[in-house]
C-alpha cells in the first residue's frame, strides 16, 4: 500500500521534472542557437516477492514470479543538438554552423566555452565578440574603416579598406567538435563547456575534413525547440501527473477503507 | 476468522498489491520502451482447506505472480539518429555488471571513445557480443536489420534477440530485462526491424488509470463491504443469538 503511495509519488516528480524542461524548452523557442532537452525516464528497482524459478513443489517451478516496481526516476535530459531552422537576416555578422562544429568563445574567466549562436558583433577595439561581449577564438579584428566584411564558407574572415579594391584578410573563424556533444555541460548564455563526458575538442576549419560543418553568412540559427512537440509533450505530461494523482488518491480510499473495518 | 471475512480479507489484500503493480505502470507511462506489469490472480488454498477431511470448501484469492505485458508500444519519431525503436518482438543487448541485460529502450549516446551505450551508460552489443564501436566524430546509420553502417562501410550488426519464453524475463530496473536460466537462451530475432529515429513510448498510459484504477477501488469498497456485513453477522449472533438473559 505505502508502495503504491511513493510509486505514485516518484510517478508526479518525474512528470514535474518533465513540465519544468518543457518550460525551459519553450521560454528559450526564440533563443538564438539554443538546442532543446528531453527529459528521459526509467523504471525504479524491482521488489521480488516471489522470485520466478522458484521451486513450487517437488517437480514443478515458478515460471513467473511476482515482482513489485517501486516506480520511477528522471535518468537524464539530454541535449538534442539538431539543426535548428535558418532565418536570413542580412547582417553581415550573422554566421550559421551548417554541420555539427561549435564557435569557441573566450570566456572572462579565460576558459574556452562553446556555442551555436553566431550573432557576433564588433567592440571598441574592433574584435568579433558575441552578444555578452565574450571575444571569438582566435581572435579577429576588424579596422574601424572597413567598408564590407565577408565571410567564406570555410571561415577566412575578410573586408574591405576605403579607397582599395582588393580585400584584406583578417583571418579566419575555427570550429570545435566533440566525441559526444550530448555530454557537454550548459552554461548558460548559450555557452556550453566541455567535460569528461563529451571529450576533449576537436578543432579545425570550416569544411575540413573533421566534419565540422560550413559556414553561412547573413543568417542566424533559431532554437530547435518545436512548439508544437512541446505542447503534446505538455499534455502528456499533465495528464500523466494527474493519473499518478489518482493513484495516490485511491491508495488514500483504499487505507480509508481498511482502518475503517474496525470501526463495526 | 470465519468464512467470509478470512475471504474478504484476502481479497483486499491482493487488491491492495494490484494497486501497487497499477501504480508503477503509471508511475512509467513516460519511461521509453516500459512494459507494463499485470497480476495474475489465482485461488489459494490452504493444506487444511485440501484436506477432504477438514475441508469446508474454503479457497482464498493471492496474486502470487505477475506477467509483463510485452505488447508492442506507440513508436514517436524523434528525429534524432541516437534514437532506436524496435518494432517486433526482440530485444537490444547490453553488457551488465553480471551477464547481458536485454532492454527495448533505444535510446543510445556515444561515449568518448565510441562506443554506443544503452541507459545507465551500458555498451550495446553486437551479434559477436562485442561492444559496438563506431567513429564519434562520423554520422552513422542503423538499418532496419541492425547494420550500423559509417560512410558506406559496415562496422558492427547490432545484437537484436529474442526469448521463446519472454514470460520469464526478469525485470532488471532501469529499463533493462534479465534472462534467468538457461532454457530461455536469447537466439537472433527475425522478426525485429529497427527504426532508427524513433522511439517507442511505454506502452501503459494514463488512460489505464480511468479504467483499472476504479474498477479496483470499487472492488476494493466492495470487499470491504462484505468483510463489514460479515463482522455485522457476528455481532448480532453474539449479541442476540447468544443472549444470555440475566
Amino acid at each position: 500500500m505505502i508502495r503504491a503511495l511513493y510509486s505514485a509519488a516518484s510517478g508526479m516528480e518525474a512528470q514535474q521534472t518533465n513540465l519544468d524542461n518543457i518550460a525551459h524548452n519553450l521560454a528559450n523557442a526564440n533563443t538564438t542557437g539554443f538546442k532543446a532537452r528531453r527529459a528521459q525516464f526509467q523504471d525504479l528497482m524491482y521488489q521480488n516477492i516471489r522470485q520466478p524459478g522458484a521451486a513450487a513443489g517437488q517437480q514443478t517451478t515458478v515460471p513467473t514470479g511476482l515482482q513489485v516496481g517501486l516506480g520511477t526516476r528522471t535518468s537524464s535530459n539530454e541535449i538534442l543538438f539538431t539543426q535548428g531552422n535558418f532565418v536570413s537576416t542580412g547582417n553581415p555578422m550573422d554566421v550559421v554552423i551548417q554541420g555539427k562544429g561549435f564557435f569557441q568563445i573566450r570566456m572572462p574567466s579565460g576558459e574556452l566555452g562553446y556555442t551555436r549562436a553566431g550573432t557576433f558583433q564588433l567592440n571598441r577595439d574592433g574584435n568579433l565578440v558575441t552578444g555578452d561581449g565574450n571575444l571569438l577564438d582566435p581572435q579577429l579584428v576588424i579596422p574601424p574603416a572597413a567598408q564590407s566584411v565577408t565571410i567564406a564558407r570555410d571561415g577566412t574572415v575578410s573586408f574591405l579598406a576605403p579607397g582599395q579594391t582588393a580585400a584584406q584578410q583578417a583571418g579566419q573563424i575555427q570550429l570545435a567538435n566533440f566525441p559526444n556533444p550530448a555530454g557537454l555541460n550548459s552554461l548558460g548564455g548559450d555557452l556550453f563547456q566541455p567535460t569528461d563526458g563529451s571529450g576533449d575538442p576537436i578543432v579545425g576549419n570550416p569544411g575540413g575534413q573533421e566534419g565540422l560543418g560550413t559556414l553561412m553568412q547573413g543568417y542566424t540559427e533559431q532554437s530547435n525547440v518545436s512548439v508544437v512537440d512541446e505542447f503534446v509533450n505538455l499534455i502528456i505530461a499533465q495528464r500523466s501527473y494527474e493519473a499518478n494523482s489518482k493513484v495516490v488518491k485511491a491508495a488514500d480510499e483504499m487505507y480509508q477503507n481498511a482502518n475503517n473495518l474496525v470501526r463495526s | 476468522m470465519d468464512n467470509l471475512t478470512a475471504v474478504a480479507a484476502s481479497g483486499l489484500r491482493s487488491r491492495m498489491q494490484s494497486l501497487e503493480l497499477l501504480a508503477n505502470n503509471m508511475a512509467n507511462s513516460s519511461s521509453r520502451g516500459y512494459k507494463a506489469d499485470r497480476e495474475i490472480n489465482t485461488l489459494y488454498s490452504a493444506a487444511d482447506a485440501t484436506n477432504p477431511a477438514l475441508s469446508s470448501g474454503q479457497q482464498q484469492s493471492w496474486i502470487h505472480q505477475s506477467w509483463t505485458d510485452f505488447s508492442q508500444g506507440t513508436l514517436e519519431p524523434t528525429g534524432n539518429t541516437l534514437d532506436l525503436a524496435l518494432s517486433g518482438p526482440g530485444f537490444l543487448t547490453v553488457r551488465g555488471p553480471s551477464g547481458n541485460l536485454y532492454t527495448r529502450n533505444g535510446s543510445l549516446h556515444v561515449s568518448i571513445t565510441g562506443d554506443l551505450l544503452g541507459p545507465e551508460d551500458r555498451a550495446i552489443l553486437d551479434n559477436k557480443s562485442k561492444p559496438v564501436r563506431i567513429d564519434p566524430s562520423q554520422p552513422f546509420d542503423i538499418s532496419t536489420s541492425g547494420d550500423v553502417t559509417q560512410g558506406g562501410t559496415t562496422v558492427a550488426k547490432l545484437a537484436v534477440v529474442e526469448f521463446s519464453k519472454p514470460e520469464t524475463l526478469v525485470k532488471a530496473g532501469q529499463s533493462y530485462f534479465q534472462s534467468t536460466g538457461a532454457a530461455n537462451a536469447p537466439v537472433p530475432s527475425t522478426k525485429t526491424e529497427i527504426r532508427q529515429g524513433q522511439i517507442e513510448s511505454s506502452n501503459t498510459g494514463p488512460s489505464e488509470a480511468a479504467v483499472r484504477l476504479v474498477s479496483v477501488l470499487r472492488q476494493f469498497e466492495m470487499l470491504q463491504k462484505a468483510m463489514t456485513v460479515g463482522a455485522e453477522m457476528n455481532r448480532h449472533a453474539m449479541e442476540e443469538v447468544a443472549k444470555v438473559n440475566p
